[in-house]
């Protein structure tokens, strides 16, 4: 009777572990496994049910049939509670999987995510770029209309002096030969009448000669190359020899350096500080001394003499171009001098500026860049 | 056979070249100064120019110049183009040309001398200045310098 027991229950354990086994196929998504090992417990039960049926048509069975059943009872029993079991460990598994995908999906959508802000930023990058690349076109197209404009100024005040030259010559030549033939001829205001056109004539000569002498320096200027200052320098003294000889002037000179220059520009730089130096000179013979040294990149140079000086009030008008300080019968002259010298120092890339005080003489200082860059050096392009 | 043997029995012919009335008056002027004695014509385009020293149209009378005082900026043809033409013609090279210009420019210097001019002068602004220039164009070529017999 026992015997029956055992193998029905023996049954019985074996269906239900086939039945687990096909419930894994749902958590663990594999078919195969499980199917046969539900086939394999399926089997196992039929061969029970057959014990069963021999048993019960009258079958004989031994007391060691009884030990084999029992032991496939346990065996089917263990079997399930390994099948139901392993279970549990499956859905971990699978809810691990889970998680990962989830947190893969995640990363996914953060990188997408972050790919899509860098994009972003790299397009902001791309109109910025574009919009400076842009400014700075437009910045590069000004400075260069500028440049045009200036070098078409200053043609243009080239071509306009040069042009009212020839007219004038005219006015100023017949007035001139009126003078000569007819002075004392006729009456005292005619006398004074042609004398005052005979000036005027021959002052806006000299102004419309002095604006040319100003406009050449930035339409007639000679590319910038190695010069030795101090040959300009010599070069500048001969030119006012006759001048110096005539004040008893001293002109003392350091050591000057080789700079890239104009040679032409700078010996009428040289000529014009050391000329004014002559021209505003005190009583005593005029001492003046050159000298130049490193600044900062530069050669800044110095012309220093112990004439009538200027009063810090006006230091700024006298680098203007036809202002004067003095009445013309005081000192003669246009008022071209410093402007031009001013103009031939900045074509060099320099400065140009006085340190003077009124009686107590005057010192110019100019400075000359050491570098050279073409572009700073000549912004009249030329 | 020299300028100055010649310049005793009978005036130095100039031509000058020129459009601007008043710088012919004031040459006029300062050769009247002048210790040459000078027969001054003028005309007052390229054209004419070279119709005078070819001896064309009204000038079949014309006489050859000893000297020629030359504009560079003219109309009809301009002051270069007269100077080619006549160093390029046989008989005329030998007329010494002086060109007597408002124009500093280097290029305009350059080229005329290129063309070979035989001097280059630019007119002085200064009226005293003009006339001592144009009295030393008349001293140098017509008294200093032995000019070709004609």
């Amino acid at each position: 009777m026992e015997l029956i027991a055992i193998i029905a229950l023996s049954a019985l354990v074996q269906i239900a572990a086939a039945f687990f086994a096909l419930r894994l196929i749902r958590i663990t998504g594999t078919r195969t496994t499980w199917v046969l090992i539900a086939v394999a417990f399926c089997v196992a039960a039929l061969r029970r049910l057959i014990s069963l049926w021999w048993i019960f048509h009258g079958g004989t069975w031994t007391p060691e049939d009884l030990i084999d059943e029992s032991v496939a009872l346990t065996t089917s029993f263990l079997l399930l509670l390994g099948v139901y079991f392993i279970a549990p460990l499956f859905l971990t598994i699978k809810q691990a999987a889970k998680a990962m995908e989830r947190s893969k999906e995640e990363l996914e959508a953060q990188v997408a995510k972050r790919t899509d802000e860098l994009r972003e930023a790299n397009a902001n990058l791309a109109v910025e770029l574009d919009e400076r690349r842009r400014a700075e076109q437009l910045l590069a197209h000004y400075a260069e209309d500028l440049k045009r404009s200036n070098a078409e100024l200053e043609e243009f005040a080239y071509v306009a002096s040069h042009d009212l030259q020839e007219p004038l010559r005219m006015v100023a030549s017949f007035t001139q030969l009126l003078a000569k033939r007819y002075q004392g001829k006729l009456d005292q205001d005619a006398d004074e009448f042609i004398g005052f056109a005979v000036d005027g004539a021959t002052r806006m000569q000299q102004l419309i000669q002095d604006l040319l002498a100003f406009s050449r320096v930035g339409t007639r200027g000679k590319p910038l190359e190695p010069t030795d200052c101090n040959v300009i320098l010599d070069l500048a003294r001969t030119n006012l020899h006759k001048a110096l000889g005539e004040s008893q002037a001293e002109v003392t000179s350091g050591p000057l350096p080789t700079v890239m220059g104009d040679e032409v520009q700078l010996i009428q730089l040289f000529q014009n500080l050391i000329a004014n130096a002559l021209k505003f000179r005190g009583k005593a013979p005029p001492i003046i001394r050159i000298s130049a040294q490193e600044d900062n990149g530069d050669w800044r140079f110095a012309v220093r003499d112990d004439g009538i000086g200027i009063a810090p009030a006006h230091q700024d008008r006298i680098f203007k171009i036809f202002q004067r300080l003095h009445r013309r019968s005081e000192y003669p002259g246009t008022g071209i001098g410093l402007a031009i010298c001013k103009k031939i120092v900045e074509r060099h890339g320099g400065r140009l500026w006085v340190a003077s005080e009124e009686g107590r003489g005057a010192t110019f200082f100019f400075t000359i860049p050491k570098e050279s860059d073409s572009d700073r050096l000549d912004p009249s392009g030329i | 056979m020299t300028g100055l043997i010649r310049a005793e029995y009978r005036p130095i012919e100039i031509l000058m070249v020129e459009d601007n009335p008043g710088d012919i008056r004031l040459c006029v002027e300062a050769l009247k100064e002048g210790k040459v004695r000078n027969r001054m014509q003028t005309v007052v385009d390229g054209e004419e120019a070279l119709a005078f020293l070819r001896r064309q149209g009204p000038y079949a009378e014309a006489p050859r110049p000893d000297l020629i005082l030359l504009d560079l900026n003219l109309p009809k043809k301009t002051g270069q183009e007269v100077l080619a033409e006549i160093k390029e013609d046989p008989d005329l090279r030998r007329i010494p040309v002086v060109i007597l210009t408002a124009s500093e420019a280097e290029a305009d210097i350059i080229k005329t001398y290129n063309l070979h001019a035989n001097c280059y002068i630019t007119k002085p602004v200064d009226l005293d200045r003009f006339i001592e220039v144009v009295k030393s164009i008349e001293d140098f070529w017509l008294t200093v310098v032995m000019l070709p017999p004609k």
